[in-house]
């Protein structure tokens, strides 16, 4: 059973198609990646999910069934911006949760420990700094431990010491079973949790599945040496590889197949180039993104 | 409903500008019905007190109490506007869906606002036509016209009705109080005065007027009807008119808050 199924969602705002026909699967356990850039509708996504916006077109279900509020309670949301009581103090904003969630008062002290805001519990919202509401906003969405959460740009806000923390917090959550709903533009943040993804671009789901499958990440090779235009012409006769150009004072080299840096090398050294450099590079997600938003775009 | 009910009372029960506004509006009508029975008491003024028959002796003083009160319980009013506008704001409309609320739910919480603001009034009304009566009149304790109470309660009821239909419509604090106000204090009399003069009885049927019709001053009632100014339909049309703006308001805030994106 799917923690949440989306048949194709579409929304319009006015002459924007916020999403057109958008279905995936989010199968329990994993850490799915909600990807894509500023206004590709992402949070139009997660905010049909939760009700707060209503869809066109399509349907969904959360754990199977049509999602209600009773669905919903069983979420730990964080969407877009925190948002809360500003005359109220952290307890007392987590106490109207807790009590919406249908939830104890008992997780209140653990949460606000988690996100480091114990300290400041009894302090107003409203004198909170941006990192501070944004840490308040995942201690909601922890609340009452439950084994989904649906995070909205959760590191939003954050200094790097709270980036860290958060992203140590999802690994925590995720190796535990619980199932993760992450929506984010910055790819690294991605790469570093995600087992699974779905690429949008202007409403449209480009793609969808497991991290590996989705998203083909062959390895390159960067090499440099005396003379970096005879590298070239060199490693493009080289079997299997596909291109080789200079980027800076380093010459890049891609494969059709996994290459084999020890093959490199002595090719290299028989055609009398010798090597300063060789390293073996994986494709960084932003690069593999940014083909696939483009092949898909033209 | 219970849930609701706590969830709303945390929501408000530390907010500083809630209590403030609820005590104002307490006394306000406490301190109107006052001064109105000092003046109209006064040695002066006795001979006016005679020829009112005794407003504040029961049974007179339920609808003379009422009928004060009736110009001064627009605070209510802006105090729901302010708990509705208030979750706009922080948007916080959104995260008790987002944590949990069917849409409805929200609408219950606000329901049971204007429940509990209407009982409000309608009991310290009561109190305050208990005290009056007792204290300035000159006939025993009697419950005898106590209905003008009961459409006082109406008359609030209909009232804190338009302030959350405002609130939930406009969404933004300053600008609703400022449309509520314009509506109880202008819009609704100049519409009155032009449908009375130019279509006929109906414009006493107006939300807030259809309360007024029923909430004359004692003595003045004769007077009225003499002058072509009195209720031109029987009490229950007034009261099934009310009813029906009630009814209306609650269908067209569940429509808004139901369909439309938060």
């Amino acid at each position: 059973m799917s923690i949440l199924s989306l048949q194709g969602i579409s929304k319009r705002y006015g002459a924007i198609q916020a999403l057109s026909g958008v279905s995936f699967d989010v199968p329990p356990g994993s850490v799915f990646g909600v990807l894509g850039p500023n206004g590709s509708g992402k949070t139009t996504l997660l905010g049909i999910v939760t009700d707060v916006l209503k869809a066109d077109e399509g349907s969904f279900q959360l754990f199977g069934t049509a999602a209600t509020a009773v669905q919903r309670r069983k979420i730990g949301t964080l969407l877009e911006t925190p948002n809360f009581y500003h005359y109220l103090s952290a307890w007392k904003n987590l106490e109207i949760s807790a009590s919406i969630k249908q939830r104890g008062k008992e997780d209140i002290e653990r949460v606000l420990k988690v996100c480091g805001l114990y300290d400041r519990r009894d302090n107003a919202f409203k004198t909170y700094s941006l990192g501070m509401k944004q840490r308040l906003a995942i201690a909601s969405a922890l609340l009452g431990d439950p084994d989904v959460l649906i995070l909205d740009e959760p590191t939003n806000g954050l200094d790097p010491a709270g980036i860290a923390e958060v992203r140590a917090l999802i690994h925590d959550m995720a190796k535990v079973g619980k199932t993760i709903i992450l929506a984010s533009h910055l790819l690294d943040e991605v790469e570093k949790v995600c087992t699974h993804v779905a690429i949008l671009q202007k409403g449209k789901l480009l793609l969808s599945g497991s991290v590996n499958e989705v998203i083909q990440r062959t390895d390159f090779v960067e090499l440099a040496a005396g003379n970096n235009e005879e590298l070239v012409k060199l490693m493009l006769q080289y079997p299997g590889c596909t291109s080789a150009v200079i980027n800076n004072d380093k010459v890049i080299a891609s494969f059709a197949t996994i290459p084999d840096p020890a093959a490199i090398n002595g090719w290299c050294a028989n055609h009398g180039v010798w090597l300063k450099h060789l390293q073996l590079r994986k494709k960084s997600l932003e690069t593999a993104f940014l083909e696939i938003t483009h092949t898909v775009a033209s | 409903m219970k849930q609701i009910i706590l969830a709303e009372w945390l929501k408000l029960k530390y907010y500083r500008t809630f209590w403030v506004i609820l005590i104002l509006s307490v006394l306000l009508p406490i301190a109107g019905n006052y001064i109105v029975a000092e003046i109209i008491s006064s040695k002066e003024l006795k001979q006016a007190q005679l020829l009112l028959g005794g407003p504040f002796s029961f049974p007179d003083v339920w609808q003379t109490v009422a009928c004060v009160s009736s110009f001064i319980s627009g605070l209510y009013g802006i105090l729901l506007i302010i708990i509705v506008t208030n979750e706009y704001t922080f948007r916080t409309n959104r995260q008790n869906i987002i944590d949990g609320w069917e849409r409805k739910d929200f609408l219950v919480a606000k329901l049971y606002w204007v429940m509990k603001l209407a009982v409000l009034s309608l009991v310290i009304v009561a109190l305050i036509g208990m005290f009056i009566g007792t204290i300035y009149g000159s006939k025993s304790f009697s419950i005898e016209g106590f209905r003008y109470v009961f459409y006082y309660f109406m008359q609030v009821m209909v009232q804190l009705m338009i302030a959350l239909l405002i609130a939930v419509f406009v969404k933004r604090s300053g600008l609703s109080i400022v449309i509520y106000f314009a509506y109880v204090m202008m819009i609704e009399q100049m519409l009155v005065f032009l449908l009375k003069r130019y279509v006929g009885d109906i414009g006493g049927l107006l939300p807030l007027q259809a309360g007024d019709e029923l909430l004359p001053f004692p003595g003045t009632k004769m007077a009225s009807n003499i002058a072509g100014f009195g209720p031109a339909y029987d009490t229950y049309v007034y009261i099934l008119a009310m009813i029906g703006y009630i009814a209306l308001g609650i269908w067209l805030i569940f429509r808004k808050v139901t369909r439309t994106d938060l």
